[in-house]
């Protein structure tokens, strides 16, 4: 036996053990300690830097939350003018872009990484090749000093730039030139108004006002505040969002809203109402106003018109707002220009309707499909030569473009086609050349929704990938293609110096802009010019149903359906994921003998679509309803990967590239519409299963009387019929450790809660909630912590109306045309006094806390599920399979959380209040030796609520807010109160304020 | 029992050991294929299991807001089918109904084996197997204990301490029974029933020690069979869903239970009975006898279910009339028919002698019977929690292949644990049977 001395046979057992350590256990990884700290940075202590939402183009204010150097949440911010702190469900998960698994990980040329530099000759190569006009530079708005500088890049290197976005504002913005003789810009302000009525206006679900509207219109009607609380009547096809928050609904057939409106004009001057000027020509123009033609185009009893016209003349602060862009038909100028008309008469023009300067930096911002369609003619004929395209995925979004690139590759004289977006979509996968830009989070820029708001986006994070910035690409190239103009230093230099004149960079950058709007109206009269042609929409071709389609309040023209929680979160109305849904009223599916998730061959002159259906009564029977967002090919969420086929149909498809009448940009409803059954079916994603409360303590309402009554001392809760109350009232403070100074709750609002959806997809950022595609939604197995129920009216007893069991003819729902009698109301976990869930728990792994909260212990749950079971309020969600490694592709995982454990396989999961939120604000608390007061710590939901209707503080803190709240006498409620489960969260019931009065 | 057919003369003590332990001896390749089978559905269940550990609870039918479904089910179905052995032999024992000697072994062992699969199935449905022992309290370093408030908790010690006394009493009765086997065998089984039988001499002090123990645990576990699915159903009856909440649940639970009991004695029996040709020993005056409870519990049940109902319209809560309306009515209308009308109206048969004494009409409902348990867990579990308070989350459960497969697995398992105990134990208790025998000789009569 050969000998092993002391240092052999250490080596060996060193040998073996490095061996056992590398072998059998993951590779090991070096976690490397700050060596020289960053001043300004605290492992653990997040820090938030002001910046810019680039999601649309209201240009809301961020405040970036940044962790060890990664955004992990976007909150609004709370000084900008527009947004207030707070933030629409787009805007809370925009920061996905960056993490995206679809990133572009530097430039491509035909689908091959290559360099930047050769990337930027080759691109410099063929902007010197091509003549003047044979380049055009097409996209959606990069900003104020980005747009300059595209601007500048195309007059250096003669190409046209054409800026467009589906659902701009251009019909109204042209029918103020019509209406008012002036080039301008049109803002609503509801904050102060007492009566809207909204001739198809879904202003609270699209649009780009949709945060500040919402605000405005529950400022105005905040019944706490304000006993007069602001009336709100809807004219419209559907029930949509903003229909359900309406005190009436009154059907009227698509693109009536025009003759609608000279009506409702005329109607108010028979009741007095006067301008303030140009009383003559306004009568001049009322005169010929028929009552019978406009009932009879608009399906609206004459009755109604009058009652509503009138409304509006005894109105002190009333406004009529325009139709949403779904309903923009060929004569939507003129229908705009009426509501304008109406506007002016009723005195609401320069006070509720702000004529405001016209932005600059936007070169065809009244004639965007106009240039759009100038352009596609050129790409089909081949004349354009290099097509350049920004912030936009054209083949997809904008109508003609796929053609035209096609034809014109047909013939052989495709242009080179050069894509600067960021991730994966329809038209960068076609490009010839590649060459991302940063995400808006690593980018500099900036944004001027109005007059005087100047809102600044910084990088908040060095660029994940090999990116550059689109304009520094574009002046690089032209510069070596011999242009002259380029500016000095990068687009940062340019950026900061545009923003010389403003004061401190460095003060601009920690405020996030310059906020100092004066707010005030251009004065404005009525042009000599104005015409308005106010008759029935130019709705053409064979079928018998009206297309509507609808932008959707989740996806947006589309570029938001690559994002996996709004692909998740349910569309507000109609409570679908996933998908592309057909709206049809219930008459229709009778007689097509159809139910949620068959499958119809929708066809117009334009093409034929297949898609299933979703039945339901908020919809007349002429109509048929599609949203917009769906139909992508490319996309890791936004197609349908799992079977490899397109998700959802794009509604572009069914519609002819059409324009308006006076350059009033594209006309989306143009189009007649047949349907036929396919026989074929296919489940449906819902997340709400029923609308009907069945009379149970969910979304309850008081009606404005019984709350006037009870408001000036004469009796208590109101007595409507429904379930009483025979449970006594409790004191939600004693179920917390009575030496702590806490007890958490909340209240929500329902006379306040929309039903936007924003507060689920702050959530879903906050806690790290899994997405779990389209086939567990099917299974209803999604994680949302927030559940947005949507109830009509007090529902009934004698019908199942359930809908994951299709063809059952009761089960399509409670809706009705002309009844909005609709109640939001949001769930999620109670942390209930006696919560059921704790008790049934073996093994302790939800218990009660000292402070009053239902905490979830992760590690200790075993997965017996009894605790969702047992939870009547079905608020607990259980992790089926290992989300935590499935759930975050690409660089996904890095927007977790850090103060949220991502929950293992096996476990239940729920609403926490934001405990991490809790514990941020203890220490300081603690540091001043005082309790946390209930300001100091915000929910991710009611942080990001546009209404403020969620409050959430400290039950046991006299005077806050919370507790102010919830001992509401009038309006409070518990959710299933008779089950004495003594939640800690307290409904406001929805005030039922019934139709104004004539 | 005036009207009962008479015993058949009873065979010589001589007889019944040849008789009974010839059961035991060799194998025909009947038994081997019929033990195959047994064991690959075992085998194929456990795979399913291993496959469900591998990726998740989500492989099974799950999804919110129902999360309790099959493993749940037949997790009942199997306590239930538990029952019989231990009323048989210790109920039964105090009554002094002597009729149950024969039939009470298979039947305990029957028992054993149904608790055992039935204890399987909290673990396969819990989210993380691998913490299963954080159900069990015991002093542990990590400082965890458990939650004596959980009904779930209760189970935990209900089943074991039921278990526990049945493999006791099986124990117990089975060891004079050893000492026969060991006096009449060779070889290797010679010396394992040599250690089982633990010395057994048959002597008179033997004896009443003997009986004196089967007495005292007889007692000890009479309660234990009430209380073991008494607490089961707590299971259901203590929590707030609307079909769960109902102060019934514990006797309904415990006739249900011995209903189904009585009905797998009956289908396991009847067949051994006929392969093994042991007629003679076991007879039809023992099935009809079995028929009677059937009847009996038969009758509790369609009470209990009639009772639900009564009190869902009678209590004016809307949930619970909502959640009984859609159990007969709505999308589970099938299983809860199948539930009624195999355990409350085929049951009633039995009013009948002459199907009451046929013995193939007995196996025939005894199968039905089996078939009607199953349904009725599947009925009270999923349809409770497809229905409850929030109508926003209704929702419909379909079991998944992966719940069925361990479904099946379990029949499996427990078919291979009796098809083994058949030729490890003698199926009749010997001893047990010669005492009666000894006993009518001396007094005459049955009684």
């Amino acid at each position: 036996m050969p000998k092993i001395d002391r240092r052999d046979f250490l080596k060996l057992v060193g040998v073996s053990a490095g061996a056992a350590a590398t072998g059998c256990a993951d590779p090991t990884e070096q976690l490397i300690p700050y060596v020289i700290q960053p001043e300004e940075l605290t492992p653990g202590i997040a820090l938030t830097y002001a910046s810019s939402c680039q999601e649309c183009g209201a240009g809301c204010g961020l405040h970036v939350k940044t962790r060890e150097g990664r955004p992990i949440k976007l909150d609004g911010n709370p000084q900008h003018p527009v947004n207030k702190g707070t933030l629409c469900s787009r805007g809370q998960v925009a920061l996905g872009w960056t993490y995206h698994p679809d990133r572009w990980d530097g430039p491509l040329a035909n689908g091959e990484s290559i360099a930047w530099d050769d990337a930027i000759s080759t691109l410099a190569g063929w902007l010197s090749s091509a003549g003047k006009g044979e380049i055009a530079l097409l996209g959606g708005d990069p900003g104020q000093t980005a747009g300059e500088q595209l601007d500048r890049f195309a007059a250096a290197v003669g190409a046209e730039r054409v800026v467009y976005d589906p659902f701009a504002e251009e019909a109204l913005i042209s029918a103020v030139k019509n209406v008012f003789g002036v080039e301008a810009q049109v803002r609503f302000d509801l904050s102060q108004t007492d009566l809207v009525v909204s001739l198809g206006s879904d202003f609270l679900e699209a649009g780009t006002h949709q945060l500040e509207l919402s605000r405005q219109l529950t400022e105005a009607r905040d019944i706490d505040a304000n006993k007069t609380s602001a009336r709100f009547v809807y004219f419209g096809s559907r029930l949509s969002l903003t229909a359900g928050n309406a005190d009436e609904w009154v059907p009227a057939n698509p693109g009536s809203e025009g003759v609608l409106a000279l009506a409702l004009a005329r109607a108010a001057w028979d009741a007095g109402a006067r301008p303030a000027a140009n009383a003559d020509q306004m009568e001049a123009l009322l005169q010929g106003v028929d009552f019978t033609k406009a009932a009879s185009i608009s399906g609206v009893d004459r009755g109604e018109i009058k009652r509503v016209g009138k409304a509006l003349a005894k109105s002190q602060a009333g406004v009529a707002m325009p139709p949403s862009s779904g309903l923009r038909s060929r004569r939507a100028v003129s229908t705009a220009s009426a509501v304008l008309l109406l506007n002016y008469l009723i005195g609401a023009v320069g006070q509720r309707v702000r004529i405001l300067e016209a932005p600059a930096a936007h070169p065809n911002r009244r004639e965007g499909y106009k240039a759009l369609s100038k352009l596609t003619a050129a790409i089909a004929e081949g004349k354009t030569k290099v097509l350049l395209v920004n912030d936009a995925n054209p083949v997809y979004a904008y109508p003609g473009v796929a053609a035209a690139l096609e034809k014109a590759k047909a013939a052989g004289k495709a242009p080179k086609l050069v894509s600067f977006v960021s991730l994966e979509d329809e038209t960068s996968v076609m490009a010839d050349l590649v060459l991302p830009n940063h995400t808006p989070l690593e980018s500099w820029g900036d944004r001027v929704p109005r007059p005087g708001v100047r809102s600044l986006q910084q990088p908040t994070f060095r660029p994940l990938k090999d990116t550059r910035p689109t304009v520094d690409v574009l002046w690089s190239a032209a510069t070596l293609a011999g242009a002259e103009g380029a500016p000095s230093g990068d687009f940062a230099a340019t950026l900061k110096a545009a923003w010389a004149d403003a004061g401190s960079f460095h003060e601009l950058l920690q405020a996030g802009g310059v906020f100092a709007e004066s707010g005030a109206s251009l004065e404005v009269g009525l042009s000599s010019d104005l015409k308005i042609d106010a008759e029935a929409p130019l709705v053409e071709g064979e079928g018998e149903f009206t297309l509507l389609p609808i932008p959707s309040p989740l996806l947006g023209d589309g570029s938001g359906a690559n994002l996996p929680w709004l692909q998740e979160i349910a569309d507000p109305v109609t409570k679908l994921t996933w998908k592309s849904y057909v709206e049809i009223s219930k008459n229709t599916a009778r007689s097509l003998e159809v139910s949620h998730g068959d499958i119809v061959n929708v066809t117009t002159s334009a093409g034929s679509v297949g898609v299933p259906v979703y039945v339901r009564g908020g919809i007349m029977d002429n109509v048929i309803a599609l949203a917009t967002g769906q139909g992508h090919s490319v996309g890791y969420y936004a197609a349908d990967l799992e079977n490899g086929t397109v998700r959802g149909v794009n509604v572009n498809d069914l519609l002819p590239a059409e324009a308006t009448d006076e350059d009033g940009g594209r006309a989306w409803l143009t189009v007649k519409a047949s349907l036929a059954s396919t026989g074929e079916a296919k489940p449906a994603g819902f997340i709400i299963k029923s609308d009907n409360k069945r009379g149970r303590d969910l979304g309850e309402v008081i009606e404005l009387s019984s709350f006037i009554r009870a408001a000036k001392g004469h009796g208590g809760q109101d007595d409507h019929g429904g379930a009483h109350h025979a449970v006594k009232e409790f004191d939600a403070t004693f179920d917390s450790d009575e030496k702590s100074p806490y007890r958490w709750g909340m209240t929500i609002d329902l006379d306040k809660c929309t039903g936007c959806s924003a507060c689920i997809a702050a959530c879903y950022t906050e806690n790290n909630i899994p997405v779990v595609g389209e086939l567990e939604t099917v299974r209803g197995r999604n994680m949302d912590w927030i559940r947005l129920e949507r109830w009509i009216g007090e529902g009934d007893t004698n019908s199942p109306n359930v809908v994951t069991d299709r063809k059952v003819e009761n089960r399509w729902g409670n809706e009705e045309v002309g009844n909005n009698d609709v109640r939001n109301s949001p769930m999620t976990c109670q942390h209930c006094g006696a919560a059921p869930c704790e008790q049934v728990c073996p093994v302790i792994g939800t218990y009660h806390n000292g402070e009053g909260l239902n905490v979830m212990v992760y590690n200790r749950c075993v997965g017996t599920r009894y605790c969702g079971n047992n939870c009547s309020y079905k608020v607990r969600k259980f992790n089926f399979w290992d989300f935590s490694h499935l759930n975050w592709p690409g660089d996904l995982a890095l927007m977790l959380n850090p103060d949220v454990t991502v929950r293992g396989r096996g476990v239940m999961e729920k609403c926490s209040f934001c405990v991490q939120r809790i514990h941020t604000a203890r220490q300081p608390a603690m540091d001043e030796k005082r309790d946390i007061l209930s300001h100091e710590v915000q929910t991710a939901c009611q942080q990001t609520c546009p209404t403020s209707a969620i409050t959430f503080g400290n039950l046991k803190e006299t005077g806050s807010d919370v507790a102010k709240k919830s001992s509401d006498k009038n309006r409070s409620y518990y959710a299933l109160m008779e089950l004495n489960t003594r939640p800690a969260i307290t409904y406001l019931k929805k005030v039922k304020r019934g139709e104004v009065k004539g | 029992m005036a009207d009962t057919n008479e015993p058949a003369p009873r065979p010589t003590e001589s007889q019944l050991n040849r008789d009974i332990l010839s059961v035991m001896e060799g194998a025909s390749p009947g038994y081997f294929l019929l033990l195959a089978c047994a064991a690959l559905t075992f085998a194929v269940g456990a795979a399913a299991f291993l496959y469900q550990v591998r990726y998740g609870m989500g492989v099974a039918g799950y999804s919110h807001p129902v999360y309790w479904g099959v493993y749940i089910v037949t997790f009942v179905f199997w306590v239930g089918i538990g029952h019989a052995g231990t009323l048989i032999s210790a109920i039964l024992y105090l009554f002094r109904a002597k009729w149950r000697n024969a039939i009470n072994r298979a039947a305990e062992g029957m028992t054993i084996f149904a608790v055992m699969t039935a204890g399987l199935f909290p673990l396969v449905h819990l989210g993380r197997v691998f913490k299963f022992y954080w159900l069990l309290p015991y002093p542990n370093q990590r400082a965890l204990w458990v939650n004596f408030k959980s009904p779930l908790l209760w189970d935990v010690f209900a089943v074991n301490t039921y278990m526990l006394i049945s493999i006791i009493f099986f124990y117990i009765g089975l060891v004079p029974d050893f000492a026969i086997a060991r006096d009449r065998s060779t070889g290797i089984r010679k010396l394992a029933y040599t250690v089982l039988s633990l010395g057994w001499q048959g002597t008179g002090r033997q004896w009443k020690s003997h009986n004196r123990a089967v007495l005292h645990l007889s007692g000890l576990a009479t309660p234990l069979v009430l209380s073991v699915h008494s607490v089961v159903s707590w299971d259901f009856a203590m929590s707030l869903v609307p079909g769960w909440h109902a102060t019934i649940f514990a006797p309904y639970f415990v006739a249900g239970a011995i209903l189904s009991g009585f009905a797998m004695v009956c289908t396991l029996m009847i067949p051994i009975r006929r392969i093994y040709k042991l007629e003679h020993i076991i007879t039809d005056y023992h099935f009809e006898n079995m028929t009677r409870f059937l009847l009996l519990t038969s009758t509790i049940v369609v009470y209990a279910y009639a009772i639900e109902y009564f009190v869902a319209w009678y209590s004016g809560v809307e949930a619970e009339q909502t959640s009984f309306w859609e159990r007969a009515f709505g999308s589970y209308w099938v299983s809860t028919w199948i539930m009624i009308i195999c355990n409350g109206v085929v049951p009633q048969l039995f009013w009948f002698k002459k199907l009451r004494t046929s013995v193939p009409v007995i196996f025939v409902i005894a199968f039905i019977i089996n078939i009607g348990m199953w349904f009725e867990r599947y009925v009270i579990i999923a349809t409770g929690l497809s229905r409850e308070f929030d109508p926003a989350v209704w929702g419909q459960y379909t079991p998944s292949y992966v719940e069925l497969a361990i479904m099946c697995g379990s029949f499996g398992f427990f078919s291979t644990l009796f098809i083994l105990l058949i030729k490890a134990v003698p199926i009749v208790a010997i001893a047990e049977m010669k005492e009666l025998a000894i006993h009518e000789r001396l007094h005459g009569g049955a009684h």
